[in-house]
């Protein structure tokens, strides 16, 4: 069958992803890796896509609405940001109207809005973000490309944790439909929804730094540093995950093609695992594209409490800085990411299930 | 953070019974479909349990001043980060504030924060989504390419903006409302656009429905058909995805204290006394324990009861 | 589930290892002293940076013409790059003789020319530094950079020798070689910087002179500062300084407390308490004022009886209490520990007397005094003291306070169009050695002052102390300004002056704790 070979396939595209990034950690390469991987992720799924479906007319018009998207976004933020009060160059020392005619001179800031608006989104479609006000003479995109894959590295590996936790609780919670191992395995995964990440943090903090003594506290310069934040960060979606695939191996156990399956005696380890398994996991994995996007926002706490070099603190710190640049560059950033995924997400189902067509 | 994750939760639970479901729900009359889900609601322990304890919650908020043994604000300097006494049954924090109190007091506030935005989000999502999916074609089109628009902007950011700008807008001067409505008003923006896409989806299918055509038929207008018949049968759906949204809310809301731009003290709420406790874990358990338990017992009960719903509104998942 | 097994087994073993004493980069733990730095900084380019994290690590990279002697309980400068110098009469033209045994970390030697170059950068409009107001004294300086005048040798910068530069300034400044010890005043290498453009400040092309340089710059994450082997001092005893950039509080306390940090620079306010108590602990006075200020154009502060009435009714002792924390109350403007420090002047805490002065306002009693609001920015220990002061006035005079928090940037702006709070809170450390730091601030030409608050006497009083040299008459001349200020107009309330505590691992010896808080880590050495 096409599309349990594609299926097949795809299983063994993300095992290896998942591989990879372990091997990776292990052996302290970093971060270009990743950003190869991401890239095969999504460049291949786009040319399978294509070559399968032809659908390179329906692609472009993604990426044209998509485009769309992200002008609105831009235009939305940048007027919400010139509407809070107080300008980037304020400080507790307030600064002599000389000094701030020089700063306002140098950044463009004394020019009508219209014009900094336009001048803005002149640069945005050259591919320039702009410099931060508050990193002197740091452009945007070196911000965000020394911070970024720090924070995708601690989000791939949450992602990879919750799968790997979070199907088989999933699984087995089914599989043993109102027994004391499905309400265990579910109380298990609802607890790690019903704590903030900042107490459960802690709590680890304080459990495998101090009482146990067995990992450090924070930062983020091998495998033995990221097991806590990593565990922290990946506990919820684990969660989500497993309440996703007990919902849908329910779903498929009911059908009637296991019924048929049972009913011609195969063993119940075969049905699990070849039919139900493969069928129930279409739709957990099509929600990896909006679970990287949360995962990635909520990684600010983890980074804070684990003194992680991501890029969280910039959400919050750009704010209150009033930088601007830095605050459009990454609320752009995060919607590129999230139109992205689910971009990829929308192409992979086509690709995992024939039976649906995009175009 | 969660927001996103926690409607899709719901959404996607939601959508696994319409395609199986659709059939069976068309032959069911909305009242006696009501009346079996309660009677399924009812046979599930943990379920109710957990709806007692949520009941409970809320009347130790609503009684707060009466049930607390002093005010949330109260100092007592000479008694600083003392532990559990017969004086303070949780002990007191930096300024010798009754934890208890703080705790019943907080409750009040996280309550009132998740369910009033839980109400905005189930008032502009339903009216959103039902004219969404009731009218079709170019609305329906334009107005679900509005909300996709917004959801692809970062919720962080989006909510933190919205927060500081609400906030220094000048129009409140009572510090405690002015923080609560600006929370209030930044959770709201990004909570009804998870509703929105599911009650539009819920209309669209029940239009479909052989009873709606009927009505339609029939020559009764469409006001009465969507008041009367559409949407008894997609609360449903809307409870479970409330019920899914308010811990959610609570969270976000304990997530913006971390953040320092939430509710800060002397006001209480359960982020605040999280957000006050975490940091020293080590030194002063007591400061965390007991709000700590607080959030997740709630959490869970929600969660549970979130299930539970689900469960008894979906027969074919018992 | 196995898989998973086996994974986290692996990630144990690795972890078996986190103990060694190779640190991030391969240097040593036990030749390296390990800093919080707290939070990137935003810039290295010392003409361009004004945070804390930035002049914390200029400090250790550079030096000034002059140094601080902390010895002293007046702060005075001492020589650094400058080997001395000489004021005419009238403190106004200024000559420095340079030291020229300094070669810089690429072998050039130090030159007048530098300073002058430095001196020009921060000036320039086109630099738009930040702190370029530091030369504002100099002759001409203010023009040249508001762009007025094109030509840089119409300021008042002269070079005599290769080693010898003379300024002139605009008015007689007794202090002015304090000031060259702020890192804005620092020479620079023209050339390097025209080189590289806004990436000279990285590691493979930054050139500096001071006792550390810098090795690597990890953003976000970590700084290596490496000993100067051709520093032209006394070289640094530790081989390796490793800023770390943890921002959260308690997570800093955690790596201190697993020995991952040497000196912890910010305690949790929670547990100061039990914090004080280890013999980790010290604590150093520094030279900040916390202050709280009326604007005299809201009524009912336009009554300067009111002003007084509420200046004399509150205990600052208690607020320190609330705090919990080890704060001087404030008296004077100036805070502790610098000239015109003055423990007899301003109003002291006295209900009697606030009632007094009450009852001489034009509201005569306390129901009648409109309600005035307390503005402050949100944070938890601003909130702790606001409440502290509503009650005190509350119980003290009967007086009615409504607090108002807004967010930093916000509060910013209401001080700037100083409208919309009755009294407002201002933290203030001293960027230099010197009272008039602190004084200038309520001038009537200062961006600082929020109160609304003009007198020509006190602006005339501090200008005249600006260019006085004689110590003593300097005292008098503030002492009579923060009269004015405190007590005839009591426009402002002192509450505290700063106490910066931290913690220090016993292995290190040596840290100098100073009133500047200034982070200096060459004097630093590392004991088993």
């Amino acid at each position: 069958m096409e599309k349990e070979k594609l299926f097949d396939a795809y299983k063994i595209f993300m095992g290896l992803m998942a591989l990879m990034g372990l091997i990776m950690s292990f052996f302290g390469f970093g971060i270009p890796f990743f950003w190869t991987t991401f890239g095969i992720l999504v460049l291949g799924s786009f040319i399978v896509v294509v070559i399968k479906q032809n659908m390179l007319s329906y692609l472009l018009k993604r990426c044209f609405e998509a485009g769309i998207t992200l002008f609105i976004i831009a235009t939305l933020v940048f007027l919400l940001l010139r509407l809070m009060p107080g300008g980037p160059f304020d400080a507790e020392k307030a600064l002599p109207p000389e000094v701030m005619a020089n700063l306002a001179a140098k950044y463009n800031l004394d020019a009508p809005l219209y014009q900094q608006f336009f001048q803005y989104m002149n640069q945005l479609v050259h591919g320039d973000l702009g410099e931060s006000y508050k990193y002197i003479g740091r452009p945007v995109s070196t911000i965000i490309g020394d911070t970024f894959p720090v924070s995708f590295q601690l989000g791939v590996y949450a992602l990879i944790l919750s799968y790997l936790v979070g199907i088989p609780l999933g699984v087995i919670a089914a599989n043993k439909h109102n027994s004391w191992l499905d309400s265990s395995s579910m109380f298990v995964a609802m607890s790690g929804v019903s704590l903030p990440s900042f107490l459960t943090g802690a709590i680890f903090i304080f459990l495998f730094c101090f009482q146990w003594k067995l990992l450090p506290p924070g930062s983020w310069e091998g495998p033995s540093f990221y097991i806590l934040p990593v565990l922290t960060l990946g506990l919820r979606p684990a969660a989500i995950i497993a309440r996703l695939t007990r919902s849908s191996v329910l779903d498929v156990i009911r059908s009637d093609f296991v019924r048929t399956a049972y009913a011609k005696g195969l063993s119940q380890r075969v049905i699990l695992f070849k039919h139900v398994l493969k069928n129930s996991l279409i739709p957990v994995l099509t929600y990896s594209g909006p679970l990287i996007a949360d995962i990635l926002s909520g990684a600010f706490i983890i980074e804070m409490i684990f003194s992680i070099p991501g890029m969280g603190k910039h959400l919050i710190l750009s704010v209150t800085n009033r930088d601007y640049p830095l605050v459009l560059g990454l609320a752009l950033l995060f919607s590129v990411i999230l139109v992205l995924c689910n971009l990829v997400v929308d192409l992979f189902y086509a690709v995992v299930d024939p039976r649906i067509q995009l175009a | 953070m969660g927001l996103r994750t926690q409607t899709i939760e719901s959404q996607e639970l939601l959508t696994t019974k319409d395609k199986v479901g659709t059939s069976l729900m068309a032959k069911i009359q909305s009242h006696s479909l009501w009346n079996e889900s309660i009677k399924r609601l009812k046979k599930n322990k943990t379920a109710i349990i957990s709806l007692y304890f949520i009941i409970f919650v809320v009347l130790v908020a609503a009684l707060a001043p009466v049930i607390a043994p002093y005010p949330y604000d109260l100092q007592n300097v000479d008694a600083t980060l003392q532990g559990p006494s017969l004086k303070y049954l949780l002990g007191t924090d930096a300024l010798g504030r009754d934890i208890l109190s703080r705790l019943i007091y907080g409750a009040r506030i996280s309550m009132a924060i998740a369910v009033f935005t839980a109400l905005v989000s189930l008032f502009m999502g339903t009216l959103y989504g039902a004219v969404s999916g009731w009218f079709g074609g170019k609305v329906d089109a334009i107005l679900m390419r509005l909300v996709d628009t917004l959801y692809s902007v970062p919720a962080l950011v989006l909510l933190v903006l919205a927060k500081v700008v609400i906030e220094s807008s000048g129009y409140f001067h009572d510090p405690e409302f002015r923080a609560l409505f600006s929370i209030f008003g930044a959770l709201s923006i990004y909570g009804w656009m998870g509703m929105a896409r599911i009650v539009r989806g819920q209309v669209l299918q029940a239009k479909e429905m052989s009873y709606v055509e009927a009505a339609r038929a029939l020559g009764i207008q469409q006001f009465s058909i969507v008041s009367r018949h559409i949407i008894p049968n997609i609360l449903g759906p809307v409870i479970v995805t409330l019920t899914f949204q308010i811990p959610s809310n609570v969270m976000f809301e304990s997530f913006l204290s971390f953040i320092g731009l939430g509710l800060q003290p002397p006001f209480s709420s359960w982020g605040v006394l999280a957000n006050e406790g975490w940091r020293s874990l080590r030194s002063f358990p007591h400061l965390i324990l007991s709000p700590g338990i607080a959030i997740f017992l709630t959490m869970l009960a929600f969660n549970m009861l979130g299930d539970g719903l689900r469960d008894a509104f979906d027969p074919k998942m018992k | 589930m196995k898989s998973l097994i086996v994974l986290v087994s692996l990630f144990l073993v690795f972890s078996g290892c986190t103990k060694s004493s190779k640190l991030k980069y391969g240097v040593d733990r036990s030749e390296t002293l390990i800093n919080n730095l707290q939070t990137e900084p935003p810039s290295l380019d010392w003409h361009k940076g004004t945070d804390t994290t930035s002049s914390e690590v200029v400090g250790n990279i550079m030096e000034g013409l002059t140094a601080l002697d902390f010895d002293d309980p007046n702060l005075k400068p001492v020589p650094a790059l400058a080997l001395n110098w000489q004021g005419d009469k009238a403190s106004r033209v200024w000559t420095f003789t340079l030291r020229e045994d300094v070669k810089w970390t690429d072998g050039v030697l130090f030159e007048a020319q530098q300073v002058a170059d430095g001196w020009e950068r921060l000036l320039n409009p086109k630099t738009a530094a930040q702190y370029s107001y530091f030369l504002y004294p100099i002759k001409n300086a203010k023009a040249y950079n508001e762009g007025k005048i094109k030509d840089f040798s119409q300021v008042g910068i002269k070079i005599l020798a290769k080693n010898k530069i003379q300024v002139t300034l605009e008015e007689p400044m007794s202090f002015f070689p304090s000031i060259l010890n702020h890192h804005s005043t620092f020479p620079i290498r023209k050339d390097i910087v025209e080189k590289f453009g806004d990436r000279w400040t990285n590691p493979e092309n930054i050139v500096t002179l001071g006792a550390y340089k810098l090795s690597k710059w990890d953003h976000d994450d970590a700084i290596l500062l490496e000993r100067n082997e051709n520093y032209f001092g006394e070289k640094a005893k530790t081989k390796y300084v490793l800023e770390r950039m943890i921002q959260e509080q308690s997570s800093a306390l955690n790596a201190f407390d697993v020995g991952d940090l040497d000196i912890l620079q910010e305690l949790p306010s929670t547990e100061l308490g039990i914090l004080k108590k280890r013999k980790e602990y010290v604590k150093t006075p520094l030279l900040g004022i916390y202050f709280y200020g009326f604007n005299i154009k809201q009524k009912p502060l336009d009554d300067a009886n009111i002003r007084r009435a509420i200046a004399a009714a509150i205990d600052k002792k208690e607020i320190i209490k609330v705090l919990n924390g080890e704060q001087i109350p404030g008296s004077s403007f100036v805070p502790n520990g610098m000239l015109g420090y003055e423990i007899d002047v301003g109003i002291p805490y006295n209900v009697e007397k606030a009632k007094e002065y009450l009852a001489k306002s034009s509201y005569k009693t306390s129901d009648k005094v409109p309600k005035i609001t307390l503005l402050f920015n949100t944070n938890e220990n601003h909130q702790k003291m606001a409440e502290n002061v509503q009650a005190q006035l509350k119980k003290n005079l009967g007086l009615n306070i409504e607090l108002k928090n807004e967010e930093w940037k916000v509060l910013l702006d209401r001080y700037k169009v100083k409208k919309g709070y009755g009294i407002y809170r201002l933290g203030w450390i001293a960027d230099y050695s010197d009272p008039d730091n602190f004084m200038q601030i309520m001038t009537s030409y200062s961006e600082n002052n929020h109160t609304n608050w003009q007198n020509p006497q006190y602006d005339e009083l501090v200008k005249k102390a600006l260019s006085e040299q004689e110590v003593q008459k300097r005292k008098d001349y503030y002492k009579e300004a923060q009269k004015i200020l405190l007590e005839e107009a009591a426009a402002v309330v002192p509450i505290y002056t700063y106490v910066h505590s931290i913690l220090v691992n016993p292995r290190v010896r040596g840290y100098k704790t100073n009133p500047m808080d200034q982070k200096i880590f060459k004097t630093v050495e590392l004991v088993k």
